[in-house]
């Protein structure tokens, strides 16, 4: 590989820090390169930042989004203990208190209607489940 | 009691459901052959979730019914054989389904479309005769899924194979909902998503856990009763053979196929219900348990997966740490099957 810094033919080498300039512009020059090396390294840290901000912006993303994957582990006394699926998990002792059924898991295709009524002064929750009579919608 | 649920675009097709609980909003609507059921706190979130369930519905149903002729599945059957640019939607599809049946050792299989057509599943169950005399024609094994090629969105399907996702898509679609919803809601509160009984969650779960029912189909009132537990996070999913049946020949036959046969599954369990940390995992676990019959329980406790197992007579087998008696949480393993070998879900439409 050719370095040889005098053989230029073709080609214009850059000028490094120090080269000698023209008489009486020396110092302006280097001045110019120290603000402009300053500025650049500025600009690179700012490159940095702003990549690994990107970087760990989009990591918490894909993170969210493949959740299920990893999963929320839930130990047998019950509470959910970690990475949900929308990060929420942790805060479980928050949520509401639901003592009625909102869902049935049963075969695919069973259609569960929930009802509610007011028997003697008490709510009756009854849920009657029957094949769908519907057409795909 | 029901009243339309709030949101303008879900209102027509929503029911709200009161279940007893004011801090809970549930809200249901016919969807995919079946019922899918929305529960969410806060309850001012209801509209949100409603619409947002529709779009992942709608998305679901345009990509991957079989019985929808303007689907993107008809369009790949009408072509025939080839290589196809599928959307990311159908590719998600397609490669959960092939990744549970890697996983599953080929108990489900996305092959079996052409023997559900050939027992007389060609069309929406509603629209099934479900008397007719003459029997179904004669059935073969699945070509199998190892015959499907999928690179990314390319697809190679051999020639004469249909597919039928059934065995994910449902779970996959519950999924993709409760993701939609927390990103629609902010990840404010939690959500639960059921697509004809196969349930995801998301989010921050009410105390203790969803309050949900595990419950046989209606032509088995008996033994054993419904059961209430607790669904802290992940999904469960239930497969039967009690349900989506009809009659051809005489015989009764079933929408669960052994792709090793071709006939409807045949074992000693007549419904399976699993928990995992994502419902296309229990959905898939469920029907492979229904097909993988003696084998199912050595299967199920191998991959640590709480289940319930109902047998033919009746009988119930609780494996994995769900619970027998009622109101207590089922456990949900850490670590995820399907969406390791596929694209992981995030709501693609």
């Amino acid at each position: 590989m050719d370095t040889g810094r005098g053989q230029t033919e073709g080609r214009v080498p850059l000028r490094e820090l120090g080269d000698a300039g023209p008489p009486g512009r020396t110092r302006g020059r280097r001045d110019s390169f120290r603000k402009a090396r300053r500025m650049s390294n500025w600009t690179a840290a700012a490159l940095v930042v702003g990549t690994g901000a990107g970087a760990a912006a989009l990591a918490h993303q894909s993170f969210t989004a493949t959740a299920p994957v990893a999963g929320t582990a839930v130990q047998a006394g019950g509470t959910a203990t970690s990475a949900g699926s929308t990060g929420a998990s942790s805060q479980a002792a928050s949520g509401p208190q639901a003592t009625h059924s909102v869902a049935t898991t049963t075969a695919s295709g069973v259609t569960t209607t929930t009802t509610t009524r007011t028997v003697n002064g008490k709510t009756v929750v009854s849920q009657v489940r029957q094949a769908p009579a519907q057409r795909n919608d | 009691m029901r009243a339309a649920a709030p949101g303008s675009t879900c209102a027509a097709l929503w029911q709200q459901v009161f279940t007893g609980d004011e801090a809970v909003a549930v809200a249901e609507r016919a969807a995919l052959g079946t019922t899918a059921r929305v529960a969410v706190w806060p309850p001012e979130n209801l509209g949100m979730a409603c619409a947002t369930v529709d779009d992942v519905l709608a998305a679901l149903d345009q990509q991957a019914s079989r019985f929808r002729e303007d689907s993107e599945l008809s369009w790949l059957h009408r072509a025939g054989s080839g290589i196809f640019m599928l959307s990311d939607g159908l590719a998600e599809a397609i490669g959960v389904a092939l990744a549970a049946a890697r996983w599953t050792g080929g108990r489900t299989d996305p092959t079996v479309g052409d023997a559900l057509i050939s027992l007389g599943y060609d069309r929406d169950f509603a629209a099934i005769d479900q008397q007719r005399d003459e029997p179904p024609a004669a059935p073969g094994p699945a070509p199998g899924w190892q015959l499907v090629q999928l690179d990314g969105p390319l697809l190679r399907l051999p020639p004469g194979v249909r597919l039928d996702l059934g065995a994910t898509a449902k779970g996959m679609g519950s999924d993709r909902a409760v993701h939609a919803v927390m990103s629609a809601t902010g990840q404010e509160g939690g959500v639960l998503v059921s697509l004809g009984g196969d349930i995801a969650v998301a989010g921050t779960p009410p105390r203790s856990g969803w309050p949900v029912t595990v419950a046989e189909g209606p032509d088995h009132p008996g033994p054993p009763d419904p059961q209430l537990f607790r669904l802290p996070g992940g999904a469960v999913a239930t497969s039967s053979v009690t349900c989506r049946r009809w009659r051809r020949g005489g015989g009764m036959l079933h929408h669960i196929v052994d792709p090793g046969t071709g006939r409807p599954a045949d074992g000693p369990w007549r419904t399976v219900s699993v928990a995992a940390v994502t419902c296309a995992d229990a959905n898939a676990a469920a029907t492979a348990a229904i097909v993988a019959g003696h084998q199912a329980v050595p299967w199920l406790t191998g991959e640590g997966l709480p289940a319930r197992l109902v047998g033919q007579g009746g009988e119930v087998c609780y494996l994995g740490g769900w619970p027998p008696v009622s109101g207590l949480p089922v456990p949900v393993p850490s670590g995820g099957h399907v969406y390791a070998g596929a694209r992981p879900p995030g709501g693609v439409r």
